[in-house]
């Protein structure tokens, strides 16, 4: 006897056809190629970067016409000998790239505290106090950031009228070097933590208690234990600090004054300012490589810490 | 390398003329029916433009009135002029319609867009008939640009910051009283010609001997400065972050305007003179053309000229414009030969093949 049509729900039938059109579209004999399907779209965006590289390159060999504003045709190395002999940029890129180092360190320094406080806390109010603190940054965008230092920090803002109170003359909190380190660790701060903060949760609490019950104080605990342990969330957090601070734009730009540019905006003022795409493009592959460099290390040195998911050198 | 000579597009000319010689006669005659032979109207022309007052007054002055001729609405685009060049040079390249259909730009960065062969020819323009010498681009075969207003990049300050008067030189701000207390254009722009004066080098030699000037620049490097764009000078003054700057007039007024006390001069060694304009980049449709080239035909137009330059307190190319109150006489805006000789000008050829050099050199000292 046939069974009543209602006895198969519609969502049913419905499920039935989707299966039977993605079975079509993706036969069975297929499936042990799905992981490499769902990686399709990572390939073809990587695939793009690497096409805009290619055609960045293309363009960092090619030199400027200052009389047509055309590229040349011939391929010469005139930019890659002006960005290596200029000292305009052997400036930039020391002060970038001390910039980053400074900024990981201490970054990193005020971040772990942040970290374990959130992870081992046993307080819901204050992990939830902590983790609003953290992604409230977030919300607000880093340009906006900057500018609301220089609202806090100017001539006239509030510092320098708290100051004022207590009769001291206003002085020069922006515009200098150590204000955009200042800015940086200020943006960097929520990526640290939370890249450091899954390395510590996966920390057996039990294995500092049993330092403490074998007679490790706390420093001990934290030097043998805690730090070795956390080793891949400092090498993750290390590394999107470094990079992120090497490239940074905003900050340099905004509490710098205009006397403190970082690499990024020598390739912005390449770019826009003095229309030369060659040697901007140039600038931007160096500043490409030196990131790889210093990442390159940190790996061979210290693995890939979170970021090899699991599989980190320890 | 890749060599590119403008011309003109025969068929874009004569349809411009006819329409440009139908439109004339219906203005004198008041026919507004003779609308029916131009080009199909766009529904809107795109007119990219500095924000704050530089668009307010380009609204107030050739936008609005220009609607209400035409019924074609006008949309300002506030993308920096350094950004738009790329988009619209990217665009010519790949022979796609531009981003926009008039360019409002320096006429330094304007003239690199003509040298590339990127801009429409305007010598067709009729009211090019009634514009001073000003309007024409120097050292450009016919009118790829049009400049519309001339600017002085002036010694800006607070007059409580110079008790003693007004500064007479450039010299006066290498006082170690003014360390962290001055501002320039991050690139330099305005400062190197008068800074070659200032350090004892003859104009003649710009651009082949400019030591002088990045002698003076580097004894100004020690004080410290700030490096900013138009919008930073206006913010600086008015937060009290510096005493003095070298800037275009039009931010100094921008300040003044806002309750700022500030004054500025033109010192003994001159100040940079220098010219904006309007551009037009290839590849529109005809029509849309047609209506960009009636656009910047109208803000030539005196009654344009004076709403708009009004706003923006500088010297206009049509002659017979009347200088706001506040700027009777002063040196920011020149109207007589004796004001001009207090200036610098040097031509927007020179300029463009010696600017991305000068910039490096003046980072490079500002930045080291």
């Amino acid at each position: 006897m046939r069974a009543a049509r209602t006895a198969y729900p519609l969502t049913w039938r419905i499920m039935d056809a989707l299966e039977g059109v993605a079975a079509a579209i993706w036969p069975a004999r297929f499936r042990r190629a799905t992981p490499y399907l769902m990686l399709l779209p990572a390939v073809l965006l990587v695939g793009l970067l690497v096409l805009g590289l290619i055609q960045i390159a293309d363009a960092s060999l090619r030199t400027l016409d200052t009389t047509t504003f055309q590229f040349s045709d011939d391929y010469s190395i005139a930019n890659f000998r002006r960005a290596l002999t200029e000292p305009l940029f052997l400036v930039v890129a020391q002060r970038s790239l001390v910039a980053a180092l400074i900024v990981t360190a201490v970054t990193l320094v005020f971040a772990f505290p942040y970290a374990y406080l959130m992870v081992r806390t046993r307080s819901p109010g204050l992990r939830k106090f902590l983790l609003i603190a953290l992604f409230l940054p977030f919300f607000i965008g880093q340009v906006v950031r900057a500018y609301g230092w220089l609202i806090i920090l100017g001539n006239q803002g509030m510092v320098n009228e708290a100051l004022g109170l207590v009769g001291v003359a206003p002085m020069r909190l922006i515009y200098n070097y150590p204000a955009v380190l200042f800015g940086l660790v200020q943006y960097m701060l929520p990526f640290a933590v939370l890249m450091l903060a899954p390395a510590l949760t996966a920390i057996p609490e039990e294995l500092e208690a049993a330092a403490g019950s074998l007679g490790a104080n706390w420093v001990r605990t934290f030097i043998h234990v805690v730090l070795p342990l956390a080793r891949p969330g400092f090498v993750g957090a290390g590394v999107v600090v470094l990079t992120l601070s090497l490239t940074d734009f905003a900050v340099p730009a905004i509490l710098g004054g205009g006397s403190q540019d970082f690499i990024a905006n020598a390739i912005y003022d390449q770019f826009f300012r003095t229309s030369d795409q060659g040697l901007g493009a140039m600038l931007a592959l160096m500043l490409v490589a030196l990131g790889s460099i210093l990442v390159g290390l940190v790996f061979a040195l210290f693995g890939a810490g979170t970021l090899a998911m699991g599989r980190s050198r320890t | 390398m890749k060599r590119f000579k403008p011309k003109i597009s025969h068929l874009s000319r004569r349809t411009f003329l006819q329409a440009t010689a139908a439109l004339g006669g219906a203005s004198a005659l008041g026919l507004r029916g003779v609308y029916a032979q131009e080009p199909e109207k766009p529904a809107e022309i795109i007119v990219r433009a500095w924000g704050g007052s530089w668009v307010d007054s380009l609204k107030a002055g050739v936008s609005d009135s220009f609607t209400k001729m035409t019924g074609i609405a006008v949309r300002h685009d506030l993308t920096e002029d350094n950004e738009i060049q790329p988009k619209v040079w990217a665009a010519v390249a790949q022979k796609r319609v531009p981003p926009i259909h008039i360019n409002w730009d320096t006429t330094t960065n304007a003239t690199k867009s003509a040298l590339r062969g990127v801009t429409e020819d305007l010598s067709d323009l009729p009211n090019l008939a009634n514009v001073t010498d000003l309007a024409k681009p120097a050292g450009l075969e016919g009118f790829p640009i049009v400049n519309t207003y001339g600017y002085v990049y002036v010694l800006a300050y607070r007059p409580a910051a110079f008790p003693d008067g007004p500064p007479k030189s450039w010299k006066d701000l290498l006082d170690p009283k003014f360390k962290g207390r001055l501002a320039f254009y991050n690139d330099g722009i305005g400062f190197h010609f008068p800074a070659q004066v200032a350090g004892g080098g003859k104009l003649e030699d710009i651009p082949g001997n400019m030591q002088p000037a990045w002698d003076f620049i580097t004894k100004m490097k020690a004080q410290q400065p700030l490096l900013g764009e138009d919008p930073d000078f206006t913010t600086w003054f008015q937060n009290g972050e510096i005493d003095a700057a070298c800037t275009i007039s039009t931010n100094a007024r921008e300040a003044r305007k806002n309750g700022v006390k500030i004054e500025w001069v033109v010192p003994e060694e001159g100040a940079k003179f220098d010219t904006d304009g309007l551009w037009i980049p290839k590849g529109l449709p005809e029509n849309e053309l047609y209506w960009a080239k009636q656009y910047i035909n109208h803000a030539l137009t005196k009654e344009a000229q004076q709403i708009w330059l009004d706003g923006l307190g500088l010297p206009g190319v049509v002659p017979g414009l009347t200088p706001p109150k506040d700027l009777v006489g002063d040196p920011s805006y020149p109207t007589t030969e004796a004001d001009f000789q207090r200036l610098i000008r040097i031509s927007s050829k020179i300029q463009v093949e010696n600017e991305s050099e000068w910039f490096s050199k003046f980072k490079a000292i500002m930045q080291g």
